[in-house]
C-alpha cells in the first residue's frame, strides 16, 4: 500500500498546521504588569501548578496543530492504494477519462435486490468521484442501437453527475461496440490537451450479445498517433453468472377443431440456466388492461440453456381483436418473462348466398358446394340461401355479404345493392349460364370490377382432351390478403383448377381501380376485386358448380370461400401482420374515413408526436418498450376519439437483450488489446477506487482535537 | 477640623454614629471620668474586692471587719470611672498602597478613614486615642490624649502619610510593649502582608499585656477574588521580586493559599481571644464601624 493524494495541490493547506507555532513565537501577548501585594500567594500558587500547566500547554499546542493538519490534509484527500492498482493505473500523469454507463434491457437484471443499472451508475459516479481535479472525463450512456451522444470530456463534473444519475433504464439492446468506439473518438478529440493517458471505464453486464468483437477495437486518435486506451470494465454483476429464463416467441393459429374462434396459441420458452427445470409454470392471459384475465395455465420442463415449446389452446368467445399473452413467473430479468400477440379473431359473417339456378338435385344446385363450403364447423360464416324470389324480399342491411350465383341480373335490387356495397357490404358474383351481361351493366351501374362482355368456352367438358384444353389459373396474386394463405404445396389447389367455361370481360374502366386476383392463362381475369365506397366487390368469371369449372372439387375451394367471404365482410384487413420487436419502426395505416390520433404504449403514456407516412395516411412508430400498444384514431367526419382494438399491436423484448450469456474476461480483454491496456474490475470498482480513504479518518481526528482542545481549555 | 479630616472622617459615616455610645470594658484604663469603667482601684464609692493587706498599702483603706472575722488585715478595693484609651496602629507599609480598580480607596486611604472616625469619637465622649504608624519600623506616633486637638494632630498624621516600606507587624508590636504600659485598647489595621509567620503570634502577645486587641484586617477585593485571566506579570509592592503567570492558571491555588492563612489567622486571634474584623475595601465604613462599635457597647455594658 502507498499513499497518495487525490487533490495533492490541496497540501498547501497543511502550511496552516504551523499557525499554533506562529501565534506561539510571534503573537505572544506580552503581559501585563501589575504590582500586588499578595505575591508570596501567587507565587507559591504557581509554584503548585506549573508543571499540570506546562503539560496542558503543550497538548494544547499538540492539539491545535493536530486539528489544522487533519484538516488540511483531509482536504487533500489522502488514500492508499494497492500496489495493483499502481501497476494498473500506469504511468503517473493525469488522464482523459471516458465513462461508457450501460442502459440496456438486460440492466434491469436484479441481483441482490439493485439492479445491474443501479449497481453500475454507483461504479461510475465513484470512478467520478475518483478523478483528480486535473482530469477531464465525460459520459456516454449507451441504450440503443443509434450512435450515442458523446461529448469531448470536461471538467464540468456537476454536469457528467447529472448525466451518470439521469441515465434512464432502457428497453432496448445496446452496442457496447459503437458505444465504447464514440468515447475513443472523444478522447481523441483535439480540445483534449495536457493529459498524459486516456482511459475508458465502461460499467456494463458483460452480456455476450452487447459486443460485436469481430469489429476492430477502439482506437483514440492522438497528436502523437492512433493510441490504444487503458480499459477497465467496470462489472456490475461482479463476476456472478446471470441464470434467465424468458418467453422467446408466441405463434397463434386457428383450430377448428377447439371451436369456431378456436386457436393453438404456441409459445417457445428459453432457459439460459445451467441446471434443468421442471414443471416451469406457464400461463395464457387472454384480454388487456382491467379485462385481463388467465385462460389457461399449464407446466413444462425446460432443459438446461435449452428451449421448449408448448401449445395452449383456447376458443375465444367471440371474434373480433383479441390479445394474448403466454407469461412465464417473473424472474430476475422479468421484463421478457411474457409475450403478448394481438390477434383479429374472425367474426361471424353473415351472407345472403343467391342462388340463381336452383335444382331439386342437391349436386346440381349452383349454391350446394358454396353453401357446404361456408358451413364448415370452423367457418366463421352462416349462410343464408335464397333464389332470386327471395333476393327480391330480402333485406340487405341484415347481412355482411351477398353472394350472387348464376343470377341473370339484380334487378330492381341493383341500386339497393350499390349503396350496400357503397356503405361496407360485401358483393360476390359468380357468373353462370342464365347471366345477361347486358342487365348486369344497366342495373348495377358500374358497380362491378369490370364489366361483363361474353362467355368464352376453352373446352367442351366431357370431350376428349378436354382436361388438357381447359383454362388453367395463372398469374395468380399471391399476397392478396384472401390468398396470402396458400403457400407452398397448397398453392398447387390452387394452380390445378380447370375451367371450361368463363367469362370475358371488358377492358378495365377508366375509374375502376380494379385489382386482379388470377387470370387464366389466356390472360383473362379469373378473379377482379374492386373497392367501391367502404364495401368490396370480388367478381368470379365462371361458375360455383360443376357445370363450368372443377374449382368446388380442389382444397382450395373452402378455404378460398371462406376468406373471400372474410374479406369482403372486412375480416382479413391487415391482421396478419408479425409483433414488432422494441426499437424497431413500425408502420400504422389508418383505415378508410380515420387518422391515427395517439399512440399508447404499455406504460399508459399518449405519444401525439408521430411520424407520418410518407405514401398513405398513417404513422410511423419505434415502440420504446415490450408490451400491448393501442392506437387511438380520429374520424375525420365527427372529429371524436376512441382506440381502434383492430390496430393494437404487441411489442416483443428484443431477444439479444435476454440471452445474458456472459463474456470470459480474457476475450473481451484481448480484444482492447491485451492485459496491458485492459482489465476486468470484477468487484465493480474502479482502480482507482480501490483504495482505502483516509480522508474521513482524518475529519474525525480533527473533530477529537477539537473537542480535546475545548476540554483543555476549561 | 481641617479640610484633610473634614475628608477623612465622611459626614454620612459620623451621622449614623452620632446616637451610639462608645463603652469599652471596665477593665480599660482611663483617667477621664466618662462612660467607660476603669480597671485602676481608688476611692470609688463601688467596692471591687479585698486584697491583703501590704507595707505601702493606705491605712484608711484596711477593713477592720474582715480582721475582726479573720484575724488577718484586709483593704479594700474599688472601682473607679474612668476613659478609654486606645492606640490606633496604621500599617502604612507598600503593600498598603494597593487598590484593585481606580476610584477605590487604597488599603492605606481605608485604615486612615477608619482610624479617623474612630479618633473622632473617642475623643468626643472624652477619650483618650492614640496613633502608631509603622511601615518597617514605627514611623509616627502619638500618645493618646482626650483633648480635642488630638483628633487634628491623628488626622494631620495619618493625611500626611504614603505607602511605602515593609510590613514588620514586630516593630508596632514592640513599640506598643514599650509605651503602653497601662491597659489599653489596640486597634490595628494592617492587611498583615508580613511575611514573619509569627506575626500574629506578636499581636496576640498585646493581648497577654492585658490590652484589648482588635485586627483590622483589609483586603481589596482584588486580593480577596483574584480577577485575573490573562498573563501578567505580578510586581512585589514591597521589594523587587515579580512573578509571570497566566491569572486563569493560578487563581485556583492562590484562592485555596489565602483562604486558608486567613483561616489560621482567625484561628489564632480566636484563640487569643483578639478580635479579628475582615474589611473588604468596597465595603462601606459604617458597615465595618457600626457592628464593631456595637460589640464594644454591648461588652462594656
Amino acid at each position: 500500500m502507498s499513499l497518495s493524494f487525490l487533490h495533492p495541490a490541496l497540501l498547501w493547506g497543511l502550511a496552516a498546521a504551523a499557525i499554533p507555532l506562529a501565534i506561539h513565537l510571534f503573537y505572544r501577548r506580552r503581559p501585563r504588569a501589575v504590582p500586588f501585594p499578595a505575591i508570596d500567594f501567587v507565587m507559591q500558587a504557581r509554584r503548585e501548578t506549573e508543571r499540570r500547566l506546562k503539560l496542558r500547554r503543550v497538548l494544547l499546542f499538540v492539539a491545535r496543530t493536530a486539528l489544522l493538519a487533519a484538516a488540511a490534509l483531509a482536504i487533500a484527500r489522502p488514500r492508499f492504494l494497492a500496489p495493483e492498482v499502481q501497476a494498473a493505473q500506469g504511468p503517473a500523469g493525469p488522464a482523459a477519462t471516458a465513462i461508457v454507463l450501460d442502459t440496456s434491457a438486460s440492466m434491469a437484471y436484479r441481483l441482490g435486490g439493485k439492479t445491474l443499472l443501479d449497481r453500475a451508475r454507483e461504479d461510475a459516479l465513484e470512478a467520478l468521484r475518483s478523478l483528480g481535479p486535473g482530469e477531464p472525463a465525460t459520459v456516454v450512456v449507451c441504450g440503443g442501437d443509434g450512435p450515442p451522444r458523446a461529448d469531448p470530456p470536461t471538467f464540468d463534473r456537476v454536469e457528467l453527475r447529472r448525466r451518470i444519475a439521469e441515465a434512464e433504464q432502457t428497453h432496448l439492446r445496446s452496442d457496447l461496440t459503437t458505444c465504447v468506439g464514440a468515447a475513443a473518438r472523444a478522447l481523441g478529440d483535439p480540445a483534449v490537451t495536457g493529459v498524459a493517458r486516456r482511459r475508458l471505464l465502461v460499467a456494463t453486464d458483460l452480456t455476450a450479445t452487447a459486443w460485436r468483437l469481430d469489429s476492430p477495437a477502439p482506437v483514440v486518435s492522438t497528436p502523437a498517433g492512433p493510441e490504444r486506451p487503458e480499459v477497465t470494465l467496470l462489472d456490475a454483476a461482479r463476476g456472478e453468472k446471470l441464470p434467465n429464463r424468458w418467453v422467446a416467441a408466441l405463434v397463434a393459429e386457428k383450430e377448428p377443431a377447439v371451436g369456431s374462434h378456436g386457436y393453438r396459441i404456441t409459445a417457445t420458452v428459453s432457459g439460459q440456466e445451467a441446471a434443468a427445470a421442471s414443471d416451469v409454470p406457464l400461463s395464457l392471459r387472454v384480454g388487456a388492461g382491467k379485462d385481463e384475465r388467465t385462460a389457461v395455465r399449464a407446466l413444462l420442463d425446460l432443459p438446461a440453456s435449452g428451449i421448449v415449446k408448448k401449445s395452449l389452446a383456447h376458443d375465444f368467445a367471440s371474434g373480433g381483436p383479441a390479445v394474448v399473452t403466454a407469461a412465464l413467473p417473473p424472474d430476475a430479468l422479468p421484463e421478457d418473462d411474457a409475450l403478448s400477440l394481438a390477434l383479429d379473431v374472425p367474426r361471424e359473417v353473415k351472407a345472403l348466398v343467391v342462388n340463381g339456378a336452383p335444382s331439386a338435385v342437391r349436386h346440381r344446385d349452383v349454391a350446394f358446394f358454396l353453401e357446404a363450403a361456408l358451413s364448415g364447423p370452423s367457418s366463421p360464416v352462416r349462410p343464408t340461401v335464397v333464389d332470386a324470389e327471395g333476393f327480391g324480399k330480402a333485406r340487405l342491411s341484415d347481412f355482411d355479404v351477398v353472394m350472387l350465383l348464376d343470377l341473370r341480373s339484380p334487378g330492381a335490387k341493383g341500386a339497393e345493392l350499390a349503396s350496400f356495397v357503397e356503405g361496407g357490404g360485401g358483393l360476390f358474383v359468380a357468373m353462370g349460364d342464365d347471366v345477361d351481361p347486358d342487365r348486369y351493366e344497366a342495373e348495377m351501374k358500374g358497380l362491378l370490377p369490370a364489366p361483363l362482355h361474353v362467355v368464352k368456352t376453352a373446352a367442351e367438358r366431357g370431350a376428349p382432351g378436354a382436361s388438357e384444353k381447359a383454362a388453367r389459373l395463372a398469374e395468380i396474386d399471391w399476397d392478396h390478403p384472401i390468398l396470402r394463405v396458400f403457400t407452398g404445396p397448397a398453392r398447387e389447389g390452387l394452380e390445378s383448377v380447370r375451367t371450361y367455361r368463363y367469362m370475358l370481360f371488358k377492358p378495365d374502366r377508366k375509374e375502376g381501380g380494379a385489382r386482379v386476383m388470377a387470370r387464366y392463362d389466356d390472360g383473362a381475369p379469373a378473379l377482379v376485386e374492386a373497392r367501391r365506397g367502404r364495401g368490396r366487390v370480388v367478381l368470379y368469371a365462371s361458375t360455383l358448380d360443376p357445370d363450368w369449372s372443377d374449382w368446388t372439387i380442389r382444397t382450395s375451394f373452402l378455404p378460398a370461400m371462406q376468406r373471400i367471404a372474410a374479406w369482403l365482410a372486412g375480416g382479413l384487413d391487415g391482421r396478419s401482420e408479425a409483433p414488432s420487436v422494441v426499437g424497431s419502426p413500425r408502420s400504422i395505416i389508418a383505415p378508410a374515413g380515420l387518422r391515427i390520433a395517439a399512440i399508447l404504449g404499455p406504460d399508459g403514456r399518449e405519444r401525439r408526436d408521430l411520424a407520418p407516412l410518407a405514401a398513405k395516411e398513417g404513422v410511423v412508430v419505434t415502440p420504446d418498450r415490450p408490451g400491448l400498444w393501442q392506437v387511438m384514431v380520429r374520424d375525420l367526419a365527427t372529429g371524436g376519439e376512441k382506440l381502434d382494438p383492430a390496430l393494437a399491436f404487441a411489442v416483443w423484448p428484443d431477444p439479444r437483450e435476454s440471452d445474458t450469456r456472459r463474456l470470459e474476461s480474457a476475450e473481451l480483454t484481448a480484444w482492447f488489446g491485451g492485459e496491458a491496456h485492459a482489465r476486468v474490475a470484477a468487484d465493480g470498482q474502479a482502480p482507482e477506487a480501490r483504495e482505502l480513504p483516509l480522508w474521513s479518518w482524518l475529519l474525525l481526528l480533527a473533530v477529537a482535537a477539537f473537542l480535546a482542545e475545548g476540554l483543555l481549555l476549561v | 477640623m481641617t479640610l484633610a479630616g473634614k475628608r477623612l472622617l465622611d459626614p454620612e459615616v459620623l451621622a449614623r454614629l452620632a446616637g451610639l455610645r462608645l463603652r469599652v470594658r471596665a477593665t480599660a484604663e482611663g483617667v477621664l471620668s466618662g462612660l467607660h469603667r476603669s480597671p485602676h482601684h481608688g476611692q470609688s464609692v463601688e467596692f471591687s474586692e479585698h486584697k491583703e493587706y501590704a507595707p505601702g498599702d493606705e491605712l484608711r483603706h484596711v477593713d477592720w471587719k474582715a480582721w475582726g472575722k479573720f484575724d488577718k488585715y484586709y483593704v479594700k478595693r474599688f472601682e473607679q470611672e474612668t476613659n478609654l484609651r486606645a492606640w490606633l496602629v496604621v500599617d502604612a507599609s507598600g503593600s498598603m498602597g494597593y487598590r484593585g480598580a481606580e476610584g477605590r480607596l487604597t488599603k492605606l486611604g481605608y485604615a486612615c478613614t477608619l482610624a479617623g472616625t474612630l479618633a473622632h469619637l473617642m475623643v468626643r465622649q472624652q477619650d483618650a486615642a492614640g496613633l502608631a504608624v509603622f511601615a518597617g519600623r514605627v514611623t509616627n506616633a502619638l500618645t493618646p490624649r482626650a483633648e480635642p486637638s488630638q483628633v487634628n494632630a491623628i488626622l494631620e498624621t495619618l493625611e500626611a502619610l504614603t505607602p511605602g516600606g515593609e510590613t514588620r507587624i514586630e516593630a508596632a508590636v514592640e513599640f506598643l510593649a514599650e509605651r503602653a504600659r497601662r491597659r489599653s485598647a489596640v486597634m490595628v489595621f494592617s492587611d498583615l502582608l508580613d511575611r514573619d509567620e509569627r506575626m500574629i503570634r506578636m499581636v496576640a502577645d498585646l493581648r497577654r499585656r492585658r490590652h484589648e486587641v482588635t485586627v483590622f484586617h483589609l483586603l481589596d477585593p482584588a486580593e480577596l477574588d483574584f480577577p485575573f485571566d490573562d498573563p501578567t506579570l505580578f510586581l512585589s509592592m514591597e521589594d523587587a521580586r515579580s512573578v509571570e503567570a497566566r491569572g486563569r492558571d493560578v487563581r485556583r491555588g492562590y484562592l485555596e493559599l489565602l483562604g486558608k492563612w486567613m483561616d489560621g489567622l482567625r484561628r489564632t486571634c480566636g484563640e487569643s481571644d483578639v478580635e479579628y474584623v475582615l474589611v473588604r475595601t468596597d465595603q462601606p465604613l459604617d458597615e465595618v464601624l457600626v457592628p464593631f462599635l456595637a460589640r464594644r457597647e454591648r461588652s462594656a455594658a
